[in-house]
């Protein structure tokens, strides 16, 4: 009798505590719920999950999209981007061009003019030197921005970038020598060692917003958290409960359109299955999924109203090491890119979401081509035909060809299905190389691979920052040893042409150029796809966003009443 | 026991030492550095950022500037997370894991005793089948497996608890079991194996024939007797539960430091690999020491000298 009463005293005590905890709690959560009772109109909170703690929201050193979605909401700088990738003037006046007198005729020196009622979140106004101050913070060597290398054609830059082990009086002459000064409170005048037709583009990314000089000095590293955390966008970060939540309300004195939202909450739930209960269970009101769910929900006509598919400026495909054989052999590289077939890949590995890709640069940004690379259209035969041009029509005869990839997220699946397309449409066993994520990183940069996942995404929407970096000889990118000296003198002609019909011209022929000679076999262009509650309205998704869709502009969004 | 005390701090330092130097040197052997990553960075901007963090000195120099840290209370800082030292990093963390570590630590022991102890005094019967079973469920089940089972069950099913998240009473409940499950197994099955054993000692045949009523043979003779094995390994087991699990942690969101030890690693966030693992070799090593002096309170047979 002992035992059992042992036994059910304590799982009675167990129960009991569950029990009593439980009715008190269904509401309880560091989470704002969103009122759930049909009254007239519903709370303006928009709740999502940034997924990752983000490393730094330090603008000038940040350099990851989850960093950038905190900062898109406390900051405006001189330009942004509209939805369709056009740039606007946002604390600028006008976009400056060479016929309203803001670039120079040879490109050199670029004006901006500011407008007059731009404020920080604690009142004061925004100037000219709020602009100078964090751009030369940029190029401050202590600091190690990520995204400096960007405006290294501003005057003085690099130089100032690169005094690590100057003594200080050094490093301030170096600073007040960098090419950028305000005349006037309300004028910006940048100067350029080189014409960066690009230039417009950089300077509307987040390493260049406005910064409070006097805020950084006050508080050095803890002016990132509230309510230290100043800036001069839409929203001010009230709350960051790190590795939890970050909450952002109106900026009570933003000088545009207050958004409608009266609070945004990103939560931090790094795994991607709890995400989704959490969305399932009304704590979220949007969710990523992950790939392995796509067909699912896709299917599931409980969330018919819920599904958003919205296109990414990212490609991904393969690379080859073209140092190694076979792949030194242009035909073995063609061959084998016409051997895989990229509509059964978005198909099967990705539920449909996303677009075979025959060209490198995406659709939605200038550049795109859909008439570059249509010769890799799938054809066993001609993939056949070539491998026998090269010499290889018995394929036993190819050296073993290993597949590198960082094992993480869909990465193992897509490995696989190139596994099974070279071997059902060519007879080639590849072996699969599975690797942690710095370890591969690693040997990629070093060349230590045979044939490689790859990816990218755009920093900004220009042909510049999909071509140079990654397929000109020895750039910092281009870790298949791709070498062409066409392609280098195209390259070189079009980084510096200030006519931007001539430029794109000169960025197709040498995208051409790249693709006929194959380094990669593109495969796809990304689509993300989420779950959006059905009364969340006016998310616009635009190809520049950072870790969540729509977040550069979620002063568009309302909250139906539900 | 006052020597053995101090021997025992003196053994820790020690410990601390080597765990710091192995670790350090096997985070530098390791292939990937901090700055590998798919968008590679300029070569100017790695070296500025090897000169910040002092990743260009020899490697014996770099050991001497942590060691020289650490002396002064300064566990370094993470390439993770620019704005905050390792230090309030892990202190911002740690009370998080240890609460949750604490509950769950609690729950495991109340139902892995509980469990164990029924098990035992009701050897072969429906009860002993009964705990074994579930024993042998908590140490089978892996603890994502049980996680998600838990938020579906209870939150997206039954909505008796948020899906995550830290603050509140009831997101301890949860992640708690899913981290107490596969201790209490354990727990569970060691103190029925000692409970069989201290039973059947002469002296519990002693005390019953003499007369005693069962509740005090149990209490005062079999209780303590069986627990001793228990203690031994519920030490080691708080100091895990309490520096947190990163399964649970990640499944369930909640801002404690188990997440930290595997991020940092996969970040190659030297830093933070080095506060993380330093912090956990201390928390182990007292956990240790406390464990081995309440061996010398429990048993009287033991004596340190």
């Amino acid at each position: 009798m002992k035992g059992k009463t042992v036994l059910f005293s304590l799982l009675a005590i167990v129960i009991a505590a569950i029990l009593v905890m439980a009715p008190a709690c269904s509401s309880a959560s560091t989470t704002t719920a969103a009122a759930t009772t049909t009254t007239a109109s519903s709370p303006q909170i928009l709740r999502l999950n940034l997924g990752a703690e983000p490393d730094t929201i330090d603008p000038n050193q940040a350099s990851w999209a989850d960093d950038k979605s905190i900062i898109s909401q406390c900051f405006e700088g001189l330009l942004s981007y509209n939805a369709d990738g056009s740039l606007k003037a946002d604390v600028a006046t006008v976009i400056p061009t060479v016929a309203n007198g803001g670039i120079s005729s040879d490109g050199l020196t670029i004006t901006f003019k500011l407008k007059t009622n731009v404020t920080w979140s604690d009142g004061k106004p925004v100037t000219a030197n709020d602009f100078v101050y964090s751009i030369k913070r940029e190029f401050d060597p202590t600091l190690a921005c990520e995204y400096a290398s960007f405006y290294f054609d501003i005057v003085g830059a690099e130089d100032s970038y690169n005094a690590t082990s100057d003594t200080t009086a050094q490093q301030a002459a170096l600073a007040a020598a960098i090419g950028v000064s305000a005349p006037d409170n309300y004028t910006l005048v940048i100067k350029l060692v080189n014409p960066q037709p690009t230039m417009l583009d950089c300077m509307a990314l987040w390493p260049v917003y406005p910064e409070r000089a006097d805020i950084i000095k006050q508080y050095g590293n803890n002016w990132t958290d509230p309510p230290n955390y100043i800036g001069d966008g839409p929203y001010i970060l009230t709350t960051w409960t790190h590795q939890s939540e970050l909450v952002f309300k109106p900026n009570p004195n933003y000088w545009g359109t207050k958004p409608t939202l009266s609070e945004i909450d990103f939560q931090e739930i790094t795994d991607p299955n709890a995400a989704l209960a959490a969305y399932q269970n009304n704590e979220l009101d949007i969710v990523g999924l992950p790939v392995g769910d796509y067909a699912t929900y896709l299917k599931d006509p409980n969330y018919a109203n819920q599904r958003l598919l919205f296109p990414e400026l990212t490609t991904f495909a393969f690379q080859f090491n073209v140092t190694k054989a076979p792949f030194n052999n242009v035909l073995v590289r063609q061959a084998l890119s016409c051997a895989v077939d990229r509509n059964a890949f978005v198909n099967n590995v990705e539920a449909g979401v996303g677009q075979a890709a025959l060209s490198w640069i995406p659709p939605g940004m200038p550049g795109y081509n859909a008439n570059i690379g249509t010769q890799y259209t799938f054809n066993v035969t001609q993939a056949k035909s070539l491998l026998a041009q090269a010499g290889y029509s018995d394929v036993s005869k190819l050296p073993t060809i290993t597949f590198s990839y960082s094992n993480t997220g869909s990465n193992p699946t897509i490995a696989q299905f190139l596994q099974g397309q070279m071997q059902q449409n060519l007879g080639i066993n590849i072996t699969l190389d599975p690797e942690d994520s710095k370890t591969f990183s690693s040997n990629v940069n070093s060349g230590n691979f045979m044939w490689a996942f790859f990816g990218w995404g755009a920093d900004y929407p220009d042909p510049d920052d999909w071509l140079p970096g990654l397929f000109g000889t020895g750039a910092g990118n281009n870790h298949t040893g791709y070498s062409n000296p066409a392609f280098d003198a195209l390259s070189t002609k079009a980084l510096a042409e200030l006519d931007n019909t001539a430029r794109l011209s000169d960025w197709d022929q040498a995208q051409q150029m790249v693709m006929n000679d194959a380094p990669i076999i593109t495969i796809f262009y990304r689509e993300g796809f989420v779950l959006e509650k059905p009364y969340v309205k006016g998310l616009t998704t635009t190809g520049m966003d950072g870790a969540l869709p729509g977040d550069t502009f979620y002063n568009l969004v309302t909250i139906a009443a539900h | 026991m006052t020597r053995f005390i101090i021997r025992r701090v003196l053994w820790l330092l020690l410990v601390l030492l080597v765990v710091s130097f192995v670790t350090f040197a096997l985070m530098h052997l390791v292939p990937g550095g901090p700055w590998s990553r798919d968008k590679q960075l300029a070569p100017a901007v790695v070296a500025a950022l090897n000169a910040k963090y002092g990743l260009d000195k020899p490697f014996f120099v770099q050991y001497a500037n942590f060691l020289t840290g650490i002396l002064h209370g300064d566990l370094g800082i993470s390439y993770s997370y620019q704005d905050r030292s390792v230090t309030q990093i892990i202190m911002q963390g740690f009370p998080k894991s240890a609460v949750l570590g604490a509950a769950a630590f609690i729950f495991a022991m109340i139902v892995g005793i509980g469990f164990g102890m029924a098990a035992a005094l009701r050897q072969n019967t429906w009860v002993d089948y009964l705990c074994v079973m579930f024993a042998t469920i908590f140490a089978s089940v892996p603890g994502f497996v049980l996680g998600i089972l838990l938020i579906i069950v209870f939150s997206v099913g039954l909505h008796w608890f948020p899906t995550g998240g830290w603050g509140s009473p009831a997101q301890v409940v949860m992640p708690a079991m899913a981290l107490a499950a596969l201790p209490a197994a354990f727990i569970a099955r060691i103190t029925r194996a000692s409970t069989l054993e201290t039973m059947r000692q002469d002296y519990v045949r002693t005390a019953r024939s003499k007369g005693l009523l069962e509740r005090v043979v149990l209490i005062r003779h079999i209780l303590r007797n069986s627990l001793i094995p228990v203690v031994t390994v519920a030490g080691p087991e708080f100091a895990a539960m309490v520096t947190g699990s990163v399964i649970v942690e990640t499944i369930f969101s909640i801002p404690g430091i188990g997440r930290l030890f595997v991020q940092a690693v996969f970040a190659r966030d030297y830093g933070l690999i080095m506060g993380t693992t330093l912090f956990y070799a201390f928390i182990i090593s007292i956990a240790n020491l406390v464990v081995d002096i309440l061996y010398g309170i429990i048993d009287p047979r033991i004596r340190y000298d």
